[in-house]
């Protein structure tokens, strides 16, 4: 066994969908204990598409099963007095508490911040809501959609002519989650520093917000609004056609950049125009320059151009298919996908290591919990409940 | 009240977004972080996007990006090329709790920085590295952007409009964001286990990993089922009406999100269209799935006569997710946002004749260890003498000799500004979809300076 990361923090999850998860996946995966309390009824994600065979069954949701790898999964009813009971005997014991309901559940079942600080002083209470705990749009309701939109991200994103779009699946929901996991640990370093608990409030708009580039920006250095860009565009960045697919064949940004090698490498005599051979010149010669470059690229193989390009320390990227990327020889050689064996599921290749940590590596540990798997050994064993009172607990749906 | 992070010092070589990103973040929150940068090499970013488009004078002190993702640090320059320069910053990093970067493993070896090496000075060091594919593998030293790596990562092949056509990316660099949150995750990590056992460590963030660890939905469908899924627009695989519909005004929309029949009716309530709740076409979700493309047909002319704001406050108050789709001004006006405090204004260095400015702030509020004030990005070179003189104790006559050599300074040998078209021309070519010239005065006010 290896050593961990955050060995002996101890979260209590009373998370669900995807952001919440994805935040306490990234606790457990790097080593702290998660003890994830699930709704009698289990997790809504466990019946969230795709499913294994496409079998709807909360045993197999597939995203489930990757946001929930090293967890213990514990049932209990909190809308019961004897449910909050238990919860707070978890309280005691816990490092971090993390939740993503909206704000005004967890005051409505008697477990805020206040109450739950007089149990344990040490508490990191962690909450990840659609908008935040406070201000106007506090208790507004969000899909993903919702939170590209008013987070600022979908108006840039998209054809100049065409409605906004956004990225496809639940982006928004995975950087709030990232940016909760990374809050959680200032306040727990803070508290392994100190002895002192708090309350860390993150929303998910702000987390689409924070990670724009050239937005507001553009309206406080200049008074523009900027729009999603036109199709035939100059822009070096760009994604092109190739005859097998796309490809992104952006020479390389940087002061030493020189025009006259991309020409030559492209075999391209038709660049080799000042038209383009300034940064300036090309923004002002941006459509003829667009067409140019797409009528070639359409021509290419996109890995041939691709790793020619990094021959000549061009720095061209593809666009890769699901299938290509788990074929990927780069992600190979980096044992990124990692088989997990999984009761139900059978084993798998998930997505492994966001990340490498030479000390405290990325483990898979355990897959994903069955529905209340761990309730004996949560209740019975950590918390000293009897097997009469577990039995008494079950038979009345506390768990 | 005093910042989670103030006993941290960090050393950051980083470039652009993804490192730089990072660091900012754990600036904000009390570390320590000198930011090192070349003189013969500008950064980019430095002197682009520049305080109303003006690129006279010392342009490379003006630009919105560098301000954007270097606030609350402390800035040096340094000749690495030269080997006092490297021993300069293996002094620094001495000193240091991280050393993060992010340049390819090319350089890293060239300058003698790998991990290795680092520990011998410092053997509790944690060295965070950041690049497109990983530090070690096939295409460790291949260059990427943002955009790359989001081709990569197997992101951009799942998104773009419906009935064919290329996938769409963002227009920002959206990975390098991506991969910079996790970094602020990997970096805290790190500390937590040295504060445990005084071990420093290696991270290896791969910005192509760190984005397709986000999207699961494809990865596994695929690794289970062999499925490559359709890119769907706007639409989602279980909700309708789930999309981006007009609404009055120049290039205005509206987001809206259904999940149950109690919202539909809602929906169909709020636009005056009692017939849709109660056509069979759309009578439960799974009728609105199926007849998803019918139903957005339907409802864009209808949202087309409201407001965008207005809607989204309508349907909203009966339970309805929706939300407007804000431009840069939007965003910055935006009443929930103020409300909370998202934006920080911060004030710019007198040299630079940039006003106090609004900038993003964080995702997370702290309730007992806060953010510190927002201090702007450094001038470049401007704690030279700070972190040479007070820190490494260099004398008057070394610093002297420092920037006779070339070794430090304080602006690029080579000032080659990048003069991007008039406001008006960007607005031709339809990069910009407008600008108002009362700006100065509108930020002004709207943050009560």
């Amino acid at each position: 066994m290896s050593e961990r990361a955050l060995e002996g923090v101890k979260v209590l999850d009373l998370t669900n969908h995807i952001a919440g998860p994805y935040c306490t996946k990234l606790l457990a995966d790097f080593g702290a204990e998660v003890v994830k309390i699930e709704r009698p009824g289990g997790d809504p994600a466990r019946r969230m598409a795709p499913f294994h065979h496409d079998e709807a069954d909360p045993e197999k949701s597939l995203v489930f099963a990757y946001l929930n790898t090293n967890k213990q999964s514990v049932t209990l009813n909190l809308k019961s007095e004897k449910g909050v009971e238990v919860l707070k005997s978890l309280v005691e014991e816990s490092d971090v508490l993390v939740e993503n309901f909206a704000p005004r559940v967890m005051p409505s079942l008697g477990l805020d911040f206040e109450t739950l600080q007089q149990i344990n002083s040490r508490l990191v209470m962690t909450s990840i809501s659609n908008f935040g705990q406070t201000g106007p749009y506090r208790d507004y309701r969000a899909a993903d959609i919702v939170e590209y939109a008013l987070g600022g991200l979908m108006y840039i994103f998209g054809a100049y002519d065409r409605e906004p779009l956004k990225h496809a699946f639940n982006q928004a929901q995975f950087k709030a989650g990232t940016d909760a996991a990374s809050a959680t640990l200032m306040a727990m370093y803070h508290q392994r520093l100190t002895g002192e608990g708090q309350r860390v409030d993150v929303s998910i708009q702000e987390a689409v917000a924070t990670g724009l580039r050239d937005v507001v920006n553009n309206f406080t250095y200049s008074g523009a609004v900027r729009r999603r860009q036109p199709n035939h565009s100059g822009d070096l960045s760009r994604i092109r056609a190739s005859a097998d697919g796309h490809l992104i064949p952006n020479p390389g940004l940087g002061a030493g950049f020189d025009w006259k090698t991309l020409v030559d490498f492209l075999d391209l005599p038709a660049l080799d125009d000042e038209k383009f051979g300034t940064p300036s010149a090309r923004l002002v010669n941006a459509e003829e320059l667009g067409r140019i470059l797409d009528e070639h690229f359409i021509k290419q193989n996109k890995y041939d151009m691709f790793y020619a390009s990094h021959e000549k320390r061009f720095i061209f990227g593809v666009v890769q298919s699901p299938e290509e990327v788990m074929a990927d020889p780069q992600f190979a050689a980096r044992n990124y996908f990692v088989d997990i064996d999984h009761t139900v599921l059978g084993t798998l290749k998930y997505p492994g290591a966001p990340f490498e940590m030479s000390g405290t590596p990325w483990e898979a540990r355990s897959p994903a919990p069955t529905l209340g798997q761990h309730n004996q050994e949560v209740i019975g064993q950590r918390l000293g409940h009897t097997p009469e009172q577990l039995a008494q607990l079950r038979a009345t749906q506390i768990i | 009240m005093s910042a989670p992070l103030e006993s941290v010092r960090i050393i950051e070589m980083g470039q652009l977004i993804a490192i730089p990103f990072a660091m900012k973040m754990l600036a904000d929150m009390g570390a320590q972080v000198i930011r090192l940068e070349s003189t013969g090499r500008l950064e980019s970013y430095r002197g682009d996007s520049v305080y109303k488009n003006d690129i006279s004078g010392e342009f490379w002190n003006k630009g919105a990006n560098f301000y954007e993702q270097n606030r609350n640090k402390l800035g040096i320059t340094l000749d690495l090329s030269k080997p006092e320069g490297r021993s300069i910053l293996k002094e620094l990093i001495a000193t240091a709790d991280i050393f993060a970067e992010n340049f390819t493993p090319r350089v890293i070896k060239n300058f003698g920085l790998e991990y290795e090496e680092l520990r011998k000075i410092k053997p509790d060091i944690i060295m965070v590295s950041s690049t497109g594919y990983g530090f070690y593998g096939p295409w460790a030293n291949y260059g990427a952007t943002g955009p790359a790596t989001e081709g990569a990562a197997g992101l951009a092949y799942q998104t773009g409009y419906l009935g064919g056509g290329s996938p769409v990316m963002a227009d920002i660099p959206y990975t390098d964001y991506t991969s910079g949150e996790h970094t602020v995750f990997a970096v805290m990590a790190a500390l937590m286990h040295r504060l445990r056992t005084g071990q420093g460590q290696f991270v290896d963030i791969s910005q192509t990993q760190a984005t397709s660890s986000t999207i699961p939905e494809v990865l596994m469908d695929y690794s289970a089922n062999g499925c490559t899924g359709q890119r769907m627009g706007n639409q989602d695989t279980a909700m309708s009406p789930h999309g981006c519909y007009p609404c009055r005004g120049d290039d205005r929309w509206i987001t809206i999100a259904v999940t149950t029949d109690k919202q539909w009716q809602s929906v169909c309530w709020v636009l005056g269209q009692e017939a849709w709740a109660a056509d069979p076409r759309f009578e439960d979700s799974f009728a609105r799935w199926k007849n998803r493309d019918e139903l957005d047909a339907l409802i864009g002319p209808v949202t087309s006569f409201w407001y965008a704001h207005e809607l989204m406050h309508a349907l909203q108050r009966e339970g309805v997710a929706a939300g407007a789709v804000l431009d840069s001004k939007d965003l910055l006006f935006d009443p929930h946002l103020n409300e909370r405090g998202f934006y920080e204004v911060v004030a710019h260095h007198e040299s630079t004749g940039i006003p106090p400015l609004p900038y993003a702030s964080r995702p997370w509020k702290l309730s007992k260890t806060p953010a510190v004030a927002g201090k702007a990005a450094p001038l470049m070179g401007e704690h030279n003498s700070l972190i040479l003189s007070e820190l490494l104790g260099k004398t008057t006559d070394e610093m002297a000799a420092l920037e006779e050599g070339g070794i430090i300074g304080y602006g690029p040998t080579d000032p080659r500004p990048v003069q991007r078209p008039s406001l008006d021309e960007q607005v031709r070519q339809g990069r910009m979809q407008r600008y108002e010239t009362d700006f100065e005065e509108q930020v002004r006010k709207g943050f009560l300076m």
